[in-house]
């Protein structure tokens, strides 16, 4: 039977998605807490933030990224009581290192659809269990019969793909340190900070290399952290405060998982995700009409690289708009003002904590020390993740 | 022949290109499992109150799971009654073996612990039971430093 497909996106939503409150606990590379009562501790401070009690959430979302790293197998049903799942709808969603944005995604699915007017969304990661190092657990991501013997890691590959952006782009390794510079200054003002620090271009140059152009302060440690966010909607919104934070575009695409067959110096997950949230959002120019991102940045080129792929800058032209200032906090277009991940830890799924939570914060005026210097209206979350080929992106806003 | 592998750290590629899968764990037992073993290792046992609704948690807990307010822990004597009991008789390799495991619901809390009981003549649901701890020295920080249950 043939069947005529209307092609484009369609939203039919039941209602809009409003954040009220956000909670993260601090982000360390051993925690003593168990990944449930990390979870507890997030979600008490959002819900205290949003003014709500446990029994008002109808449904709950839990962002993990690999069982392997806590160490429980079913880690969606291990952490359920901590994250306040008990006797209510619970859905566990993974895509890797890209859930601390699809968590939210999700979120927001289940009360746009009607089905729930508050939803509370919980991401934890405990990557300090895994022995001898949580880059173990990649091991088994890769082809068993292509790649696996060669026994790659991920610092291999960020290696090809920053050379090859460095490559096709011309650009100089000194313009990608900006990036971890500025985002561990930035990370300074972030009471959660893993590795804030004041550095310098040459501190990160002569740090240890670990994949060439790859060294140990281009890229962002392990840690252990859980966040979480409450979305209502707007009748709910609107009981609760005078100015909440829409969301009003999600995307996500995947890539092809033959990462050997795609051009590394561009991301085109982010890219096609970014349309599908643009569209919904009607952004038609993120440059001008965004005022503040929070791109991945798990290494410093991955910022950049990012930053290209939400088309917040030409291709190429990211590392120019570091150098200049542009992305710094009191710059036209802050990025990654939290500290992002390069600052503040990377703790997977959690992770959320510095991307969707930070940008409801900034667009909520309740960044605190970390509020950028301009007016903001719109601002927009990515994350990246699974073999290196998911893109997830969130646009926020607190006009609605 | 079929290879069983009933141990996880055991387990290991296929070959041609065999080897062993090296993961491994170390977990926390949080504040609350951590206040309960360095109790248990006075010989002491302890729950948890919630401060809000009253539940009692056995094993404790720092939050209430139903209404998400903090607990209090208190002092308990770590005795309780069979719920409910097997009699497991095959192990993981099917060797032949002979253990009571039962669900215990302990005194003065809402919450149950799952053991194997011993010296018991005879099991059965409502028998008062009894826990026999390790030497401290031999206590790992894990359920096993109760050695087991047996009859009051």
């Amino acid at each position: 039977m043939e069947v005529e497909i209307v092609k484009g996106l369609k939203f039919h939503k039941k209602q809009d998605v409003a954040i009220v409150g956000a909670g993260m606990t601090t982000f360390k590379r051993r925690l003593l807490e168990t990944g449930k009562e990390l979870s507890y501790f997030a979600v008490k401070q959002a819900l205290e933030e949003a003014g709500l009690d446990i029994k008002d959430i109808e449904m709950v979302v839990m962002g993990s990224a690999p069982d392997a790293f806590d160490g429980t197998a079913l880690k969606g049903e291990y952490l359920l009581d901590g994250a306040g799942g008990s006797d209510r709808p619970y859905l566990r969603v993974f895509v890797g290192g890209g859930t601390g944005v699809f968590a939210p995604i999700a979120g927001y699915w289940h009360v746009a659809s009607g089905l729930a007017d508050v939803c509370l969304v919980v991401c934890e990661e405990k990557m300090s269990c895994c022995h001898p190092h949580p880059q173990s657990a990649f091991k088994y991501i890769w082809d068993p019969i292509l790649d696996r013997p060669l026994k790659p890691n991920l610092i291999w590959i960020f290696a090809l793909e920053m050379r090859r952006y460095m490559h096709v782009n011309n650009i100089r390794h000194e313009d990608i340190a900006l990036v971890s510079v500025k985002n561990k200054a930035n990370a300074l003002d972030h009471p959660c900070a893993q590795v804030a620090e004041k550095i310098t271009v040459e501190d990160v140059l002569n740090s240890e290399p670990m994949a060439l152009p790859v060294r140990r302060l281009d890229v962002s440690p392990p840690s252990d952290g859980a966040a979480a966010l409450i979305m209502v909607a707007p009748h709910i919104a609107r009981q609760l405060t005078d100015e909440p934070v829409w969301v009003t575009g999600v995307g996500w695409a995947l890539d092809t998982t033959h990462w050997t067959n795609r051009d590394l110096y561009f991301p085109r997950y982010v890219a096609e995700a970014a349309k599908m949230a643009y569209r919904m959002a009607h952004i038609t120019d993120p440059r001008k009409q965004i005022d503040v991102a929070e791109p991945y940045d798990p290494f410093d080129y991955k910022e950049l690289h990012h930053m290209e792929g939400l088309g917040l800058a030409k291709k190429g032209e990211a590392p120019i708009l570091t150098r200049e200032g542009v992305t710094a906090r009191d710059g036209d277009l802050p990025v990654c003002p939290s500290g992002g991940l390069l600052g503040v830890g990377n703790p997977i799924a959690a992770t959320m904590g510095v991307k969707a939570c930070e940008i409801y914060w900034q667009l909520a005026y309740r960044a605190g020390k970390r509020q950028v210097a301009k007016e903001v209206t719109t601002g927009v979350c990515q994350a990246w993740g699974d073999l290196m080929q998911v893109g997830t992106v969130m646009v926020m806003s607190n006009k609605r | 022949m079929i290879e069983k592998i009933v141990d996880p750290e055991k387990m290991r590629h296929f070959p041609p290109k065999g080897g062993k899968i090296e993961l491994y764990w170390v977990y926390t037992s949080g504040r609350a499992g951590e206040e309960f073993f360095r109790k248990l290792r006075e010989g002491k046992f302890i729950a948890a109150k919630c401060k809000k609704c009253g539940h009692r948690y056995f094993p404790p807990r720092i939050y209430c799971e139903f209404d998400f307010s903090e607990t209090e822990f208190y002092e308990i004597t770590g005795e309780g009654c069979v719920e409910a009991f097997t009699v497991a008789t095959l192990d993981l390799n099917e060797e032949p073996m002979e253990e009571v495991i039962a669900m215990i619901k302990l005194d003065n809390t809402d919450g149950k612990i799952i053991h194997v009981i011993k010296d018991a003549k005879e099991v059965c649901i409502g028998m008062k039971v009894r826990p026999v701890l390790r030497r401290p020295e031999e206590m790992k920080g894990n359920i096993s430093d109760i050695a087991y249950y047996k009859p009051v």
